[in-house]
């Protein structure tokens, strides 16, 4: 990026092949050789690591360098992404997991050394462009600069002879013909002529700073949002209420400057759930979803109830926060009474999928009151259940013969241990089935409806079914900043790319009988229309030239206009 | 929902397409061989009249040195040269067929079922025809043909580079064909209510087709740089008719030098750095739509932003010296790389939250 406004080496020209060629490019060395180094002192020094870091060569390698550490990012699992993954692949390699995790590998994209080199980068960046900000806010106060005394050797180079032509006003015309096509004018006065100096396509280097200042922009907010943000996961069955504060969270992150008092007090109830799959039949995979949505009536103060209905990639906005439909599971409503009569279990059991195509899902109801013994119910809920020789386990998603298959379990449940426990998980193993008279564990199959008494006269009975749905909360303040940074970037970019810089000259030179008209143009950046351009402006200065001083007169093929001198070398880049 | 018969008759169409493309690249490749054919007769016919106009004037006439231009300017009859100068174009006489032309005509029929196909396609699902890889595949593709076309419709000599634009169109075509093909349906819920879809994969598809025939023409500049390289270095060592790599040479003396190929690489791989840039922008507007948040590190998002940081590298590299030019190159194929392997790994083997279309 210093490329363009570090002076030219004086008196050589640096054969830069590659980074090892910097040296030859540094003026402060220039024609003392590396040998001076030494000698640098301390300032010295640090001003040659600056040089080097913000020079384009160590840009290149920095861009270069932060492709690659991405890499890892995406093969290994990330512990951001995918914390169980993770915990799995830590599990399944042992030492070699070890050593990974302690080179940051599963959080590549916090690690020091993807840090260090989006941090130089940004450094390195920083640095070419405020030198260069300097530099072309003079160059836009700047007239266009001189003309050149010969344009034979410039791109488009036409001379055309005029005969009766006034000078002056040829000039004029020329002027204002550039005008129009919005290029910086500056009308010279020569020796002998007059001259049109015109530049064009300043707004390159204004989209190119643009885009780099936004990149730091994009960068800063990135930082801010982390700061900032917070995202709360909550899971919500059917007419269940949330009211927004922390205590509500399943589970919560936020950035370190986040405040609580900042979260908007909404409040709301799930209504319904309904998802919808394709059925045997219909096109497509059966079982496979084709819709999720949720009705949801939301208060949030001040403002009338209103009811919403969410969809995947139709969330839920309200003032300071964000609500996303995520997640989804079926909650039956199960009651256990005890071997005394005592209800020791009632309501709606948040069930886990496990991951098949036919939603069968986990269910723990832990009963700690029951007597005599604590007491556990496990098994599965299965949506389209059937049991056969692979065991219970459901055939179809929606819930078209909902049934529970469960075992009863009795023992010590370990919650006064004082060791938090997931209440979606419980460890049978040190409890002791419920046993029929043949000694095998019993296994209850429910239906809707159904009640079923054990051997010891535990009751479990399935009442009804409802659904949950799952949903993450976020806010990001600084979210729309990173997306006008973004934005101002792109069209940066776009100027950047696709706006030519070029400079176009025009000549006049007064003759005996009439003027002689030179037009040439420079491209200061890939410019394939240049020549076309320029050829374009002399052709139409003739032609304007020829209108006036005879109407009638019609254009003749043999006008004295010379073809450039040197067709090749227009066009030799 | 589904109309079974639009969804037959994209497949049927999408088939002829690819007939009609491998019948295209075979009049591509002949006419190359063709072009390499020639140059070997014009050069022995050029090398003949030079010796002729030895004889008679001596050793005045200009070498014409075979390294760039086709048609010889000394010594050879009328004939021979409209002959030679209409090698490169495919337009020897009206009426006539040649290898080129036959081609494309055939690439046009081809992209035009293609096109039908995708837009049937789009039809029978009624919705736009990017939801799945195979979906992807055949529409950027049908991308990649449309601007080949339209670019050689107005630059003729473009159509020697048939061979290497048809060429990969049809192996990503076999491969969607094969392995990624799945039947019409519809979306599932994550692709639904939501128009990013239209916009976030509508630019990725322009981009990936950009991508391609971007990394086309880098590799034949560097290819061609090569050659160029060799030439000089063979016509400073004396050889008069200097020779390297054979006929493949002869083909590469037909085809625009490396210097025009590099600034056309540069401005396809502007427009898809572009296109890229939106990519990711837009993708995080339907990321925090979605899933709540713009940027998660999803492997689709790392590996797009790979390619994005590799294009940056390749815009950079030209603006620098000792990198301009090969070096330069070597970087968009890189990009290229991390394309393919963002579409085909990461699709397929890693597990993501852009895993959603079975394929």
């Amino acid at each position: 990026m210093n490329e363009k406004t570090r002076p030219p080496a004086r008196g050589e020209a640096a054969p830069t092949t590659g980074a090892s060629d910097s040296w030859s490019s540094k003026p402060e060395v220039d024609g003392k050789g590396p040998a001076t180094l030494p000698g640098l002192g301390l300032r010295g020094t640090l001003l040659f690591l600056w040089r080097q870091l913000t020079s384009m060569q160590t840009a290149l390698i920095l861009l270069m360098l932060l492709a690659i550490a991405a890499v890892p990012g995406s093969l290994y699992p990330q512990r951001s992404v995918n914390p169980a993954l993770t915990e799995q692949f830590l599990e399944e390699n042992g030492r070699w997991g070890e050593i990974l995790d302690a080179l940051g590998f599963f959080e590549v994209f916090s690690s020091p050394w993807f840090s260090a080199i989006y941090l130089l980068l940004f450094i390195s960046l920083i640095g070419c462009i405020v030198p260069r900000v300097g530099v072309h806010l003079r160059q836009l106060r700047a007239k266009p600069p001189r003309t050149p005394s010969r344009l034979t050797r410039f791109a488009g180079y036409t001379r055309t002879e005029l005969p009766g032509a006034d000078a002056d006003a040829l000039l004029e015309r020329a002027h204002k013909a550039l005008r129009r096509s919005r290029y910086r004018t500056e009308v010279r006065e020569e020796k002998s002529s007059r001259s049109v100096s015109a530049e064009r396509g300043l707004l390159r280097e204004t989209g190119n700073l643009a885009f780099h200042i936004a990149m730091v922009g994009v960068l800063v907010c990135l930082a801010g949002g982390q700061m900032t943000s917070y995202r709360g996961q909550i899971t919500i069955i059917e007419e269940q209420g949330f009211s927004n504060s922390l205590t509500q969270y399943d589970s919560f992150e936020s950035g370190a400057w986040f405040d609580e008092s900042q979260m908007p007090p909404f409040r709301f109830t799930l209504e319904d759930f309904r998802a919808t799959y394709v059925q045997p039949g219909e096109s497509g995979n059966v079982g496979e979803p084709r819709s999720f949505e949720a009705d949801v009536l939301v208060t949030t103060p001040g403002q009338e109830q209103r009811s919403q209905t969410l969809q995947v990639n139709k969330p839920l906005h309200v003032d300071g926060a964000s609500m996303y439909l995520l997640g989804n599971g079926y909650a039956p409503e199960v009651t256990v009474t005890d071997p005394q009569g005592t209800v020791v279990a009632e309501g709606p059991i948040i069930t886990v999928p496990l991951g098949d195509m036919g939603y069968s899902s986990q269910l723990v109801i832990k009963a700690p009151d029951a007597q005599p013994e604590q007491t556990a119910v496990v098994g599965f809920f299965l949506p389209t259940g059937t049991i056969d020789d692979q065991g219970p386990r459901s055939l179809y998603p929606d819930a078209l013969d909902p049934q529970l298959a469960l075992t009863v379990h009795q023992g010590d449940l370990g919650l006064d241990s004082g060791v938090p426990q997931n209440a979606y998980e419980v460890d049978v193993s040190t409890l002791t089935p419920v046993t029929g008279e043949d000694g095998n564990p019993v296994l209850m199959r429910l239906y809707p409806g159904q009640e079923f008494e054990l051997p010891d006269g535990t009751t479990v009975s399935f009442d009804g079914l409802r659904r949950y749905a799952a949903f993450d909360i976020a806010h990001d303040p600084f979210e729309r900043w990173v997306l006008v940074s973004a934005l101002i970037a792109v069209g940066g970019l776009i100027l950047s790319l696709f706006v030519p810089r070029r400079r176009v000259w025009v000549r006049v030179r007064s003759t005996a009988d009439g003027a002689v008209l030179e037009v040439a143009g420079l491209a200061r950046s890939d410019d394939p229309m240049l020549e076309e351009d320029v050829r374009a402006l002399a052709t139409t200065l003739q032609a304007a030239q020829d209108g006036p001083r005879d109407s009638a007169h019609r254009p003749q093929p043999d006008r004295p206009s010379q073809a450039p001198q040197d067709p090749s070398e227009g066009s030799a880049q | 929902m589904i109309n079974e018969q639009l969804a037959e008759l994209s497949n049927l169409s999408l088939v002829v397409a690819i007939v009609l493309y491998v019948l295209a690249l075979f009049g591509f490749s002949a006419d190359l061989a063709s072009i390499s054919q020639k140059r070997s007769d014009q050069r022995l016919a050029a090398q003949e009249a030079k010796d002729v106009d030895r004889v008679l004037h001596g050793a005045g006439v200009g070498a014409g040195g075979g390294i760039t231009s086709g048609a010889e300017d000394a010594g050879t009859t009328p004939a021979s040269s409209a002959a030679g100068g209409s090698a490169g174009t495919g337009e020897r006489t009206p009426g006539t067929m040649t290898a080129q032309k036959f081609a494309f005509l055939l690439a046009g029929a081809g992209t035009l079922l293609h096109v039908l196909g995708v837009v049937a396609r789009a039809a029978a699902t009624q919705r736009v025809p990017w939801a799945n890889m195979y979906e992807f595949a055949t529409t950027s593709t049908a991308l990649v043909m449309v601007a080949f076309l339209l670019f050689s419709i107005k630059r003729v000599e473009l159509r020697t580079l048939g061979t290497f634009v048809v060429g990969p169109v049809l192996l990503v075509l076999l491969l969607a064909q094969t392995f990624w093909i799945v039947p019409a349906a519809a979306l599932t819920p994550s692709l639904q209510n939501s128009h990013w879809l239209i916009i976030h994969i509508g630019i990725a598809i322009i981009a990936t087709a950009l991508s391609i025939l971007g990394a086309v023409l880098a590799g034949l500049q560097l290819v061609q740089a090569r050659h160029e390289r060799a030439l000089v270095e063979l016509a400073e060592a004396g050889g008069e008719h200097p020779e390297h790599w054979g006929r493949a040479g002869h083909v590469l003396d037909r085809l625009p030098s490396s210097t025009v190929l590099e600034s056309l690489s540069f401005r396809i791989h502007s427009l898809a750095f572009v296109c890229w840039t939106f990519t990711l922008i837009f993708g995080a507007i339907w990321a925090r739509e979605a899933w709540g948040r713009f940027w998660g590190w999803d492997p689709k998002e790392v590996w797009t932003f790979i390619i994005w940081v590799i294009y940056a590298a390749y815009l950079h590299a030209r603006a620098t010296g000792g990198f301009r030019g090969t070096r330069a190159a070597w970087l968009a194929l890189a990009g290229f790389v991390a394309v393919v392997f963002n579409y085909t790994i990461v699709n397929t083997v890693i597990n993501g939250l852009h895993s959603y279309s079975g394929l």
